[in-house]
C-alpha cells in the first residue's frame, strides 16, 4: 500500500511542477509551486521525518511564495 | 497549432533522452546497496541517551553539530544584510487604498493565536517534533499577517536591532562559558539528568541555544519581509 | 500489484526515477525560459528534487521516527537523525539565498527596465 501512494504522489508532483514551468502568467507558476512544496511535505511525513517536514511546510510556503510574489509586485508585472 | 510553436519539442526530447539514460545508470550503481547500513546515526542515538534528550534531530543539530548551526546563523544573516541594503528607497510608500474589514477584524483575531503556537513549537522542539527554525518562521508569519492587512503597522526598527543583537551575542557567550568550563567549545555545562527526559527542563544547554537559533531567525525573516513589503516606491 | 510495489527495491526505484524526473523538469526550465524570476523557480524545484532524494534513500518500511518515548527505548529500529539534521540546515540557507538573488534582479530592474535575459547585454563588446 505504501509504494502505491508514493508513486501516485511522485507522479502528481512531477505534472505540477511541469505545468508550473511551462505557464505564461507569473502568478499561476507561483501557485503551482506551493502545489509542490505541499506534496513535498506529504512525502517527508511518509518517510518518517517529522522535522523536516515541518520545516517544508512553513518555509515553502509562507516565505518562498511571499518573496516570489512582492518580487512580481516590484517588477511591474499584471497579478 | 498554436501548441506547436510554445513547447520546444527537439529540446524536450534531448532532455529525455539524457534523462533516460542517466537514471539507467544510477539504478545500476544503487541495486548494490544493503537495506540497513550501520552508520554513524546508530551510534549518535546510542550517544544521545546520555544527554537526556528525546528528540534526537535537536541533539544532532544544536550539540553534536552545533558549528554548523553557528555557520548558517551567520549566513542568514548575511543574506537579510544584503537585502536590506540593495532595496534601498528615499520615497516612504504610500498605500493608497484601505485593506477590507473582514480583512482587518480577522488578522487582528488571528495574531495572539499563531503567536502562542509559534513560542509552544519552539519552546518544546526538544521534546516533540519541532524546534527553533520552524518556530521563528512561524511567528515572522504572524508579522507577514498584521504587515499585509494595516497599512500603518510597522514594526519598529530598534526592537529588531536590540533582538538580533542579543540572541547573536549570547549564541558564541554560551560558547565560550562552555570552553571554561568542560574544555569544549559548546560543552553540556547544565545538569542534564537521564532521568529527566520528558520533562520540560532536561538536556542541559540545549533548549536554551534552540529558543536563542528561534528569537534570531524570526526576527530576520520579519525584517526580510518588512523590507519587500514597506519599501517601494508606489504600491 | 500492491504486494509488487512494496519491495524495497522496486520503492528505491520509484523514489530515484520520481526525483530525478523532478530535477530534468527544474532543469529544462532553467535552460529554456526567458523571464527571470521564472529561472529562479526552476532553481526552487530542483534544489526540492534533491531534499527528496536524500531522505528517500534511508526509507525503511520497519523504521519509526527518531523521537525517544517511554514506550519506544529501543533504538535498533529507529530512523538516521543526521540526514534530517543536514536537510533542515540546507532548506533554510536555500529559501535565504534565493531572497538575495530576487533583490537582486529588483534593483537591476529598477536601474534599466529589463526583465527579459536576450536584453540584458550591457557587458558585451
Amino acid at each position: 500500500m505504501i509504494g502505491f501512494i508514493i508513486l501516485v504522489t511522485f507522479i502528481g508532483i512531477v505534472i505540477v511542477a511541469f505545468s508550473a514551468v511551462i505557464q505564461k502568467k507569473l502568478a499561476d507558476s507561483v501557485i503551482l509551486l506551493m502545489g509542490v512544496g505541499l506534496g513535498s511535505v506529504v512525502l517527508f511525513f511518509i518517510f518518517k521525518a517529522p522535522d523536516v517536514a515541518l520545516t517544508e511546510a512553513v518555509i515553502g510556503s509562507g516565505i518562498s511564495s511571499l518573496i516570489f510574489l512582492m518580487a512580481l509586485k516590484h517588477l511591474d508585472e499584471k497579478v | 497549432m498554436s501548441l506547436k510553436r510554445d513547447l520546444p519539442t527537439s529540446t524536450m526530447s534531448g532532455f529525455a533522452l539524457s534523462g533516460i539514460l542517466v537514471l539507467t545508470l544510477l539504478n545500476i550503481l544503487l541495486q548494490n546497496m544493503p537495506n540497513s547500513i550501520q552508520t554513524a546515526g546508530n551510534e549518535l542515538l546510542k550517544l544521545n541517551a546520555n544527554e537526556g534528550v528525546a528528540n534526537a534531530v535537536t541533539a544532532v543539530v544544536v550539540y553534536f553539530r552545533g558549528f554548523d548551526t553557528l555557520g548558517e546563523i551567520a549566513v542568514l544573516f548575511i543574506a537579510s544584510l544584503g537585502l536590506g541594503l540593495m532595496l534601498n528607497s528615499n520615497t516612504k510608500c504610500d498605500i493608497k487604498a484601505e485593506s477590507n474589514f473582514m480583512l482587518q477584524t480577522a488578522s487582528r483575531l488571528l495574531f495572539p493565536i499563531i503567536l502562542l503556537f509559534g513560542i509552544y513549537v519552539m519552546i518544546y522542539g526538544h521534546l516533540s517534533p519541532g524546534g527553533g527554525f520552524q518556530g521563528g518562521v512561524i511567528i515572522a508569519s504572524a508579522v507577514l499577517l498584521l504587515l499585509i492587512s494595516h497599512k500603518e503597522f510597522e514594526v519598529p526598527h530598534a526592537v529588531i536591532i536590540a533582538l538580533e543583537t542579543f540572541a547573536g551575542v549570547s549564541y558564541v557567550l554560551i560558547g565560550l562559558v562552555g570552553l571554561l568550563v568542560l574544555d569544549t567549545f559548546l560543552g553540556n555545562f547544565l545538569p542534564h539528568d537521564i532521568s529527566q527526559m520528558g520533562l520540560l527542563l532536561s538536556g542541559g544547554i540545549i533548549p536554551l541555544i534552540y529558543i536563542i537559533v528561534g528569537i534570531k531567525v524570526g526576527s530576520e525573516m520579519s525584517m526580510i519581509a518588512q523590507n519587500l513589503i514597506k519599501r517601494s516606491n508606489d504600491v | 500489484m500492491f504486494e509488487f510495489l512494496n519491495q524495497p527495491e522496486v520503492i528505491k526505484i520509484i523514489v530515484t526515477i520520481g526525483s530525478m524526473a523532478l530535477f530534468f523538469v527544474g532543469l529544462f526550465g532553467l535552460l529554456t525560459r526567458k523571464h527571470i524570476i521564472k529561472i529562479f523557480m526552476s532553481i526552487a524545484i530542483m534544489e526540492s528534487s534533491l531534499f527528496l532524494f536524500f531522505i528517500g534513500l534511508t526509507f525503511n518500511t520497519n523504521f519509526i521516527a527518531p523521537i525517544l518515548d517511554n514506550t519506544h527505548v529501543n533504538i535498533s529500529n529507529m530512523n538516521d537523525p543526521i540526514p534530517h539534521a543536514m536537510i533542515l540546515t540546507a532548506i533554510v540557507i536555500g529559501m535565504a539565498v534565493l531572497a538575495l538573488g530576487v533583490s537582486f534582479a529588483i534593483e537591476y530592474y529598477k536601474l534599466t527596465g529589463k526583465t527579459n535575459i536576450d536584453e540584458m547585454n550591457e557587458m558585451k563588446h
